[in-house]
């Protein structure tokens, strides 16, 4: 008994020390712009603004974050769930503990919630039903929200709205985004929302709110959003 | 390496010990199934049963503070709604569905009639947002609660924090629901040994196995799945069950099966309340088309009975009324909690 617990001591300090020794912080941050302007919260209803057009929303959830050398995985930040909200600034930035030795040449993230944690009850902090990102009518988190105006948009107020979720088959839509990396003290993602609207069409697919063929189609753009900054 | 896993397994022993909650134990009959509820995830304390009770009651869930979980589901109706085909809400909005009965429901794989919730932490977030019942938000609530003298310190007793959060409400909620176990009724007894069925009970109970239990299955009188029940869609409501959820055709028209215990005291009967006697039910089912009636398997069942027949299978519905459930003291308003300085 003694000895283990002396043991036992020694490890937890050897382990306490060599913290700060061998670990390393890998800034994360996420940029959300449209045609090259940052989205800003200095107006608190509007992100963006250009003409008529207006974004006012947009929050999404970034989760299992990893690191790839090449083909092979060589960190994985398990069970944390990023909720984005472009009007809270300091949301967009996250930090990776890091074992110092690592190389890496790939991040790879998935944009949405599993479906595990979809179907496991009420989680809290950033997966708290408090934060508007989840359905109330039937189960499940919103993986991805933006909302706001365009003249062309046939919606009561010119609203668009694309709630987009769904963990079941066929409907899922978390979405897995890969991108190079090589800085390997921050990576910036940019994301560039103009993408999503080359291919959806404000004036015919301006509402998504629940599970289903149009929330899939709408999430299998994710992967044209993100990239990394030179 | 040895030594650190015995001194690292010792610390991990220390701390379950110390930082899990007693759990005060679920009693349910030997012969129940294994729950399907994850308490892993929301261990049960009596601390978070009272809090959960307290919310319960306490219509401060609802926008204008007229509307509790209880106004729809009433400790003396098993936890329904007597008397009310649909459900009710603030402003006197009427829903679209039958409020359902509560008990069993650690054993309930998903909620609601059509299925739309697949998680008993979740299923409070319907009613308190949806407009024609507490129209109020998550958000709101929270932030009612942290201003209500009562609340911190029992979320503080529960959770070890007063900051009121979805995630801790919605659990309280849960851990009283889930201590709302009903499983002493007259069938109960019998299968325990302590009574014995009248002639016409134990025929009506060969009748129910019969033709009952595929889908009301023993002992929890539900398989907690969902079949098609061969009702003509109400044209005022359009409802068409799981369907409207899954997209699926096969789904269309299938609902939740309810459990037939504490029948006397749920009525009016089905999705949208539209029968008003056990018999009217039974009658439904007697004179469907072929195929119209179909199980949890999609298969086609047939039901016949004479008219004694139903009489006997109604007495055996009867002994499913678990009156100790009822009239359980540990289940009605805390009037100590929510009103310490009484009235």
């Amino acid at each position: 008994m003694k000895r283990s617990s002396f043991s036992f001591l020694l490890s937890i300090l050897l382990w306490g020390l060599s913290l700060p020794a061998f670990s390393q912080e890998l800034a994360i941050s996420f940029l959300p712009t449209f045609n090259g302007s940052p989205l800003t919260n200095n107006d608190e209803e509007i992100l963006y603004q250009e003409g008529t057009f207006q974004i006012e929303t947009l929050k999404f959830y970034v989760s299992q974050v990893e690191l790839w050398d090449d083909d092979q995985l060589v960190f994985k930040e398990d069970n944390r769930y990023h909720l984005l909200n472009a009007a809270i600034p300091q949301t967009l930035n996250f930090q990776l503990n890091l074992p110092h030795q690592i190389s890496f040449t790939k991040i790879r993230f998935q944009v949405g919630i599993d479906s595990l944690t979809n179907v496991s009850g009420a989680f809290g902090g950033d997966l708290d039903p408090t934060n508007g990102m989840y359905w109330t009518w039937q189960s499940g988190y919103i993986n991805f929200k933006l909302e706001g105006r365009a003249e062309n948009c046939p919606a009561r107020h010119q609203r668009f709205q694309y709630h987009i979720g769904g963990y079941q088959y066929p409907y899922n839509t978390i979405q897995s985004v890969t991108l190079e990396v090589s800085d390997h003290r921050s990576i910036q993602i940019k994301v560039a929302l103009e993408q999503l609207f080359e291919s959806i069409d404000v004036e015919k697919n301006y509402q998504i709110m629940s599970p289903g063929e149009n929330a899939v189609l709408f999430s299998q753009l994710f992967k044209h959003l993100f990239s990394t900054t030179p | 390496m040895k030594i650190i896993m015995t001194s690292l397994s010792f610390v991990l022993f220390l701390s379950a010990v110390a930082f899990v909650d007693p759990p005060p134990s679920l009693e349910y009959p030997a012969y129940f199934p294994k729950p399907v509820y994850h308490f892993e995830y929301n261990p049960l304390s009596q601390e978070k049963v009272t809090l959960g009770r307290a919310l319960f009651y306490d219509p401060i869930l609802s926008r204008d503070s007229t509307i509790s979980c209880a106004s729809c589901h009433s400790p003396y109706n098993a936890f329904a709604h007597t008397d009310h085909d649909l459900s009710h809400g603030i402003n006197d909005a009427i829903g679209t569905r039958n409020a359902p009965a509560l008990f069993n429901l650690a054993w309930q794989k998903s909620l609601m009639w059509d299925g739309a919730i697949n998680h008993l932490d979740m299923q409070a977030l319907a009613p308190i947002t949806h407009p024609d019942e507490m129209g109020e938000t998550l958000k709101n609530v929270v932030s009612k609660l942290q201003q209500k003298s009562i609340y911190p310190p029992l979320f503080f007793k529960a959770f070890g924090d007063s900051i009121v959060t979805g995630e801790h409400l919605l659990k309280a909620l849960s851990q009283f629901q889930l201590t709302l176990i009903s499983g002493n009724a007259k069938y109960d007894q019998v299968k325990k040994g302590t009574d014995n069925f009248s002639a016409q009970e134990k025929s009506g109970y060969l009748l129910f196995q019969e033709n009952c239990n595929a889908c009301h299955r023993e002992p929890l009188f539900t398989t907690s799945g969902f079949a098609a029940n061969g009702l003509p869609v109400d044209t005022t409501l359009h409802d068409y069950g799981k369907g409207m959820i899954t997209h699926k055709l096969e789904d269309s028209l299938t609902f939740k099966i309810p459990s037939l215990r504490n029948l006397s005291y749920t009525y009016p009967y089905m999705h949208d309340g539209r029968f008003r006697k056990i018999r009217q039910v039974l009658d439904h089912y007697t004179t469907l088309t072929p195929g119209a009636l179909k199980g949890p398997d999609s298969s086609e069942i047939t039901i016949v009975l004479t008219s004694n027949e139903k009489a006997d299978l109604i007495a055996f519905l009867l002994t499913l009324n678990d009156k100790e459930f009822l009239f359980n003291p540990l289940h009605q308003y805390p009037k100590n909690i929510l009103h310490p300085e009484g009235f």
